[in-house]
């Protein structure tokens, strides 16, 4: 067999794939039900919906003070799940690192359990759940981004806290420290900058979600665009949109530069 | 630093109001965590419908059993929002790769012009929230599976395109060099001397936005398009809390399922 034969036989081969790999899809579209002719024509379509309803942008609206209350409730709501949310998750990380939790049967797997099942329900359903138990409000908001900070700062930090250098930690027991001290003076100023680091990045993305809780009934910038959408005001979406944009962007810029700041500062 | 000497009282003045500083920003935070209790648990929540302990618990001893009648009608949902991530996904992939080839560095065409214009395309995807995208693409091309698979596309670009351009600045240049030497244009350039050095950490990050997708694909019917979102918005608005239990363990399920599996394709890919 001569390379040339060879080449011919992967090219087919390839083909035979590529071809499958179309089918396939092809297959998944007839299943859900779209039409390629809507598929294709989706980008127009989402363009003209942007240039023809979304375009003449209300900003006023946004700058009313009610609105801009309303962002404030939403940076509360944010700030106050992220304290507890991480208070919480900090206690099941540290039950959650396989390698210091202090009870390897029972505690590491309640630990792990209570991290992947708030990781896995989206914030929003957290947040219709809250809604139906303690009602409209800040409360159901503050509780929702509670769960959601456990499941996203617990999974990143208890990650964090498996990567620990574990001689120093075995140095320490050793010695003869109980739990809480290997923990103070061996596990803890290893992973000081992680964990504010992690603790910047999930106010970040927790007040990312706090703008869009409201839309099922938590308070906060979602309520108004649950509202506006209702309403088919399209030009007050659009401004509350791109208020939340300029809103998260600015969020974002700051999380990093503060990250920046503090992992310039412990080097 | 001629001329100036830092003394041992100098250096503990300077410890000193540093150590000042920080005390008063740590007052500050506990300061609005104080206002914010304030603001949400006193001013906004109404304790009167909420009740007594004892009703909140009523509240959720509604939510424990399952609804073992819906469960068939709950398999096709889960693999339609299987397909949705994935093809998603797979949108999304196709959407950023012009998006990072305009965002990388030191292969974008018109220098700052399309470096900008892609930076700013990947900060305004990623941060309009998925939600957001699915009312929009509800709005433009109606309900059905098609405008989450949009929505989740258009919300995977900022992300892919972001770790794409980045591996595509870090890329090693002298396969590059070599290539432009030899005589090679610049699509040759990008398909011989840059996608095989990118290639294994792209396909891990589309792995693990694909894992991201199924979570976010799980709710976006709760806007109009299809799926578990769908199923659950249906349960909860018959009031059938046992229903909305059962989805959400599907849904969990579902999410553990692509977990394991993302866990397992990218160790083998590593």
């Amino acid at each position: 067999m001569n390379n040339n034969e060879i080449y011919k036989r992967n090219n087919a081969k390839n083909f035979i794939y590529i071809s499958l790999f179309f089918f396939i899809i092809y297959l998944c579209f007839l299943y859900l039900g779209i039409d390629f002719e809507r598929f294709f024509s989706a980008l127009g379509r989402f363009g003209s919906l942007i240039a023809n309803r979304y375009y003449p942008v209300e900003i006023p609206y946004v700058l009313e003070p009610g609105y801009l209350g309303s962002i404030l409730d939403s940076i509360q709501m944010g700030y106050l799940g992220l304290v507890i949310g991480v208070i919480i998750a900090s206690v099941l990380a540290y039950f959650a690192a396989s390698n210091i939790t202090p009870s390897k049967k029972i505690g590491y797997w309640i630990g792990k359990f209570f991290i992947i099942f708030s990781r896995s329900i989206h914030e929003t359903i957290w947040t219709i759940l809250f809604v139906t138990i303690v009602g409209f409000g800040m409360l159901a908001g503050t509780m929702a981004l509670t769960m959601y900070c456990i499941g996203f700062f617990g999974k990143l930090f208890s990650e964090e806290l498996e990567n620990v250098d574990m001689k120093l930690v075995e140095t320490i027991r050793s010695n003869g420290a109980n739990e809480i001290q290997v923990f103070a003076f061996g596990v803890w100023p290893q992973v000081k900058t992680a964990f504010t680091g992690i603790l910047i990045y999930t106010w970040d993305v927790c007040f990312r979600a706090s703008t869009i809780i409201g839309f099922f009934g938590a308070g906060g910038m979602g309520w108004y665009l649950k509202r506006n959408v209702l309403q088919l005001e399209y030009a007050r979406t659009s401004a509350i949109i791109l208020s939340i944009i300029v809103l998260v962007i600015f969020s974002e810029a700051l999380s990093a530069y503060m990250r920046d700041k503090i992992y310039k500062e412990t080097q | 630093m001629s001329g100036y000497q830092l003394t041992i009282d100098d250096y503990s003045k300077q410890n000193s109001s540093k150590i000042l500083k920080k005390i008063i920003f740590y007052i500050l935070l506990i300061i609005i965590i104080f206002l914010s209790v304030y603001f949400i648990i006193i001013l906004d929540t109404d304790w009167h419908r909420i009740g007594s302990g004892a009703s909140i618990l009523k509240q959720l001893s509604y939510f424990i059993g399952l609804d073992l009648k819906i469960m068939p009608h709950l398999i096709l949902p889960a693999f339609e929002t299987f397909l949705m991530a994935c093809l998603g996904t797979m949108l999304g992939l196709i959407l950023s790769l012009p998006v990072a080839w305009l965002g990388a560095k030191n292969v974008t065409p018109l220098g700052a012009v399309s470096f900008g214009f892609a930076r700013m395309l990947m900060t305004i995807s990623r941060s309009v929230h998925e939600i957001i995208w699915a009312l929009i693409f509800v709005g433009a091309v109606g309900l059905g599976a098609l405008p989450g698979i949009l929505a989740l596309a258009f919300r995977s670009v900022g992300f892919i395109s972001k770790i794409i351009s980045e591996n595509i600045e870090g890329a090693d240049k002298k396969p590059i060099e070599a290539i432009k030497a030899a005589g090679g244009s610049g699509f040759d350039v990008m398909y011989y001397g840059i996608i095989p050095q990118i290639l294994p950490t792209v396909i891990g990050t589309i792995i693990f936005e694909w894992d991201i997708n199924i979570r976010r694909s799980a709710v976006m019917g709760l806007v109009g398009a299809g799926g578990l979102g769908l199923a659950f918005f249906r349960q909860m608005h018959m009031s059938n809390y046992p229903g909305v239990t059962t989805v959400i363990l599907f849904i969990v399920g579902l999410i553990v399922i692509g977990e394991i599996l993302s866990h397992y394709l990218r160790k083998k890919i590593i």
